[in-house]
């Protein structure tokens, strides 16, 4: 079993070195332990927990059995733009400089992980652990050339900074998207992240992102996923954050063959708060597995979970979230909800909300309730001269609504609003 | 305040720790083929069975050690080191309870489960049947021959192999079989005794059946089986007990209950299990790993597992359904308690096949000291089990703030039909509702026995009356004085 587990992380390895650019923003020491870990580890598999409804290794000898890293160019990506936002492009993994927006914003500091200083290069790799999971190793080893990000203290950003990352291959590809993002004491921004894939062949993505909100600091961030049949993904958020602050985040799921996202968050202060917000739709074979860990390290934290699948055709969907509150953690405050419909006979919702708790004070709670569209809702409409199939469409639109609506970029919730009507 | 209370209960000792001095017959410590071969022997089995036994220890030898899934700590077991068969001395064939040792009578007396009592009420007014277990085999079974007035057959394991072999050898290993899991192989292979009931068509037990597990000698581990087949359209009510003596070393139990409830069958089975849970330090305490599973095999059957758990030093245990008949109904209720350096991983499995399907998990946790309490659990609605319904609640209570209660539900579904809600809480008992007693005039202690025994009832009610005034009791006795 594990000489065959190894295989598949070999074979990566093998089919992508040659290729893969130099990653010396980050030290040999990460990166021989990534490789360590990779190589004894492997992709894993069902038989892994984490992964148990998610069978990666699988995947990769499926789909990605002929790496061959053809990587298309990218010249334009003006229809992806919003209008009032800055926008920032990463193509198969590295920053583009040439169709990114240029940066002349107070307070706003991007630099690209060729040109770092020690200081910032040492912050790579402090929230990613590269010995915890498989995917921030093969990432690690194999990092394109990102960018690192800084909002300054006190500055607080007034328009939205957006952030594309672009896929496109002539062949099977992975690319390894990496980035970190650090907002300053008392310093606010609203990021939105988006993924796309617009090549001919399938790419699998194996994003990162360090984040970190320093004191009384707030960011908003949206994830937004749409990267149709040939996107395959595992994303990975590992965000801190201090004292008095906030971190949102909102992430909205309507295509891609595979989508897995960890999401951990560590509140590593007094009094901060964290929530993560969730909408995923599934079709034919899709699987969306959403990773949640919320690690409340100290008293007087505050954090939330939401997070809604509309499960159809043959497709999986899944919702593993932990509450970990530590021994000190007391006066924790924490609640996660998963509700989820199913539209069709074959398919499947598996559900994991897990609490683990070693603090006597707190406050913890988590639902999570499936089910079918409520026919008695249904009827009242057809009552009201609305046929099924508008019924079922307005019952689904409300449904995704409590999600869609914690959006604040009234650009990007329409253009969200608009494809997943498309969806339905 | 909190403290003060916390010490006095931590302080508090395990009430049934007491030994027997009787004669017994033990095996020395150690685990092979042979042992298995002489176990056998001992107790004078058919070919079959010891066929049995050895496909389920070769299997065993195969299986690595459970690794570490469970959120369990407990040091690594020798399997040679357990005497894998202990008896006490007892002269063939007991007749009546005149002939069976008085040191032991003793000890069931103490234990609350007067066999004497029993004779004496017979025929005067309903009671409990009871098979009482001690060590490794089955000493002495009441009522049998009032229950065998009704066809219902109600014996040890060992009986019941040489005197009804076929209905043995039909349902034995049909629910739990030996390639289940590392305990169920192990207790396959080397199971000693247990109790074996079943209920034939359209009957209704009059009684409740009673089963009470002892561990006594040194050394030994326990590994019994129960089977218990409900046929068409009969009822059953089983009880189960269980305690052992305060010893410093950790002692195995590692048991298999198989449940067949046939159409229109209803069992219900209620556990008290209160094995010793080792020293303040951690120190002795039974090791219990039990795979507990009943299936509803036909249409609108029932099963229902109710348990409170008060002892052990390590509890592994999932009473599972599996739903296969349509209609059918599963339900779990139970009561976990740790205290001190206890650490219980228990929850439940309902698995949905048939249609209409109904299952209801209500799990509450209390963990105190520097326990740890999970409530593990799986609810599956496979593909055509339409119109299933499953509503779960895990409860967690804390008490101190080095203890830990965690929950870590599976739930899988496939059918679009299903409904399913899982909802879980874990907090402390409140400032306000203790204020609220005390107010009243209720000292702190009445006022948190009455929070935690009102945060317990849902459970407790579904037990037997006889079981829930001990149980009320034994939630009492773990719980003196140890909220704050």
């Amino acid at each position: 079993m594990l000489a065959e587990k190894t295989n598949t992380a070999q074979l990566i390895i093998d089919k992508i070195s040659a290729t893969a650019g130099k990653v010396d923003f980050i030290d040999n020491d990460k990166l021989s332990k990534a490789l360590m870990y990779l190589e004894n580890k492997g992709i894993p598999s069902n038989k892994h927990e984490d992964y148990k409804y998610c069978n990666t290794d699988a995947v990769f000898k499926k789909e990605f059995k002929n790496i061959e890293q053809k990587l298309n160019t990218i010249s334009d990506v003006k229809n992806y733009k919003l209008k009032d936002a800055l926008t920032i492009v990463v193509v198969n993994g590295n920053y583009s400089e040439s169709l990114s927006d240029k940066i002349i914003l107070k307070g706003l500091h991007l630099t690209s992980f060729s040109s770092l200083d020690k200081e910032q290069k040492q912050k790579i790799g402090t929230l990613a652990n590269v010995e915890t999971d498989a995917f921030i190793a093969l990432n690690t080893a194999f990092s394109g050339a990102g960018f690192y990000l800084k909002i300054a203290d006190n500055e607080q950003l007034q328009i939205p900074i957006h952030i594309l990352y672009v896929s496109s291959a002539g062949s099977e590809a992975l690319v390894n998207p990496r980035n970190v993002i650090e907002i300053g004491k008392n310093a606010e921004a609203t990021i939105i992240e988006e993924q796309i894939c617009i090549g001919t062949e399938k790419v699998f993505t194996n994003f990162l992102s360090e984040k970190f909100v320093a004191e009384n600091g707030k960011l908003k961030s949206y994830t937004f996923q749409n990267e149709g049949k040939n996107g395959f993904s595992v994303n990975t958020n590992q965000v801190s954050i201090e004292r008095y602050a906030k971190y949102d985040n909102t992430t909205i799921t309507l295509s891609g063959s595979l989508v897995r996202n960890n999401h951990n968050v560590v509140l590593a202060a007094q009094n901060c708060e964290a929530h993560l917000n969730g909408l995923f739709t599934t079709k034919d074979n899709q699987l969306v597995d959403n990773h949640t860990l919320m690690d409340h390290q100290m008293p007087n934290c505050e954090s939330n979970e939401l997070y809604k699948g509309i499960i159809n055709d043959k497709s999986t969907g899944v919702f593993n979230g932990k509450i970990f509150v530590r021994k000190d953690a007391q006066k924790t405050n924490a609640y996660q909800s998963s509700k989820n419909i199913l539209l069709s006979d074959d398919a499947t919702i598996n559900t994991k909300p897990q609490l683990e708790i070693y603090a006597d004070d707190v406050k913890c709670s988590h639902g999570t309730s499936t089910g079918k569209i409520d026919e008695v809702a249904v009827f009242y409409l057809n009552a009201r001269g609305i046929g099924r199939e508008s019924a079922n469409k307005l019952l689904l639109n409300a449904f995704a609504q409590e999600v869609i609506d914690k959006i604040e970029v009234d650009e990007l919730k329409e253009k969200i609003l608009t494809l997943f009507e498309n969806e339905l | 305040m909190a403290n003060e209370i916390l010490e006095e209960h931590i302080n508090k000792d395990y009430e049934f720790g007491f030994t027997t001095n009787i004669d017994s017959d033990t095996f020395a410590p150690g685990l092979n083929e042979a042992v298995v071969t002489a176990l056998s022997k001992k107790k004078n089995e058919p070919e079959w069975l010891l066929e049995f036994r050895l496909k389920a220890f070769r299997h065993w030898l195969t299986l690595p050690e459970p690794n570490n899934w469970a959120h369990l700590n407990y040091p690594k077991i020798n399997y040679q080191d357990i005497s894998y068969y202990s008896a006490p001395k007892k002269k063939p064939e007991l007749k009546s309870l005149d002939e069976v040792d008085p040191e032991l009578l003793k000890t069931f007396e103490k234990l609350g489960i007067s066999l004497e009592e029993q004779k004496r009420l017979s025929g005067v007014q309903s009671n409990i049947a009871v098979d009482a277990v001690f060590d490794s085999v089955s000493v002495k079974t009441t009522f049998r021959e009032t229950l065998s007035e009704k066809g219902i057959i109600f014996c040890s394991f060992s009986e019941a192999v040489l005197e009804f072999p076929d209905l043995i050898k039909k349902y034995m290993g049909t629910v739990v079989p030996y390639t289940d899991n590392y305990f169920a192989a192990l207790n396959s292979a080397v199971f000693s005794d247990g109790s074996f009931c079943y209920i034939p068509k359209g009957v209704r037990c009059p009684m409740e059946l009673s089963t009470y597990f002892r561990i006594n000698a040194t050394g030994t581990g326990q590994f019994e089986r129960t089977l218990i087949v409900a046929d068409e359209g009969s009822y059953v009510s089983y009880l189960e007990g269980c305690t052992a003596p305060q010893r410093d070393e950790n002692q195995l139990h590692a048991a298999i209950v198989e449940i067949i409830a046939h159409k229109d069958a209803e069992v219900k089975y209620s556990t008290v299990q209160n094995w010793y849970p080792g020293d303040k330090n951690g120190k002795g305490g039974i090791f219990n790993f039990v795979t507990k599973r009943g299936i509803c095999l036909e249409d609108n059957s029932k099963i229902s597992w109710t348990q409170v758990e008060t002892g052990s030093a390590i509890t592994w245990k999932y009473p599972s359904v599996i739903l296969k008949g349509n209609n059918s109904v599963g339900e779990f209720y139970s009561v976990a308690l740790t205290n001190n350096m206890q650490e219980a991983d228990t929850g439940t499995k309902m698995i949905h096949i048939g249609k209409n399907t109904r299952s209801t998990i209500i799990s509450k946790g209390i963990s105190a000291g520097f326990s740890n309490n999970s409530y593990r659990g799986l609810v599956q609605i496979r593909k055509g089990a339409t119109n299933s319904r499953n509503f779960s609640q895990c409860d967690s209570l804390l008490m101190g703030d080095k203890c830990g209660a965690h929950t870590f539900p599976y739930i899988e579904i496939k059918d679009k039909t299903a409904v399913v809600e899982h909802e879980a809480t874990t907090s402390k008992i409140g400032e306000d509702q203790l204020f609220y007693c005390k107010q009243r005039g209720i000292d702190n202690e009445k006022a948190i026995g009455l929070i935690v025994n009102g945060y317990c009832k849902e459970v407790l009610n579904k037990l037997p009356m006889e079981f829930a005034v001990e149980a009320q009791k034994l939630l009492a006795v773990s719980l003196e004085g140890s909220v704050g």
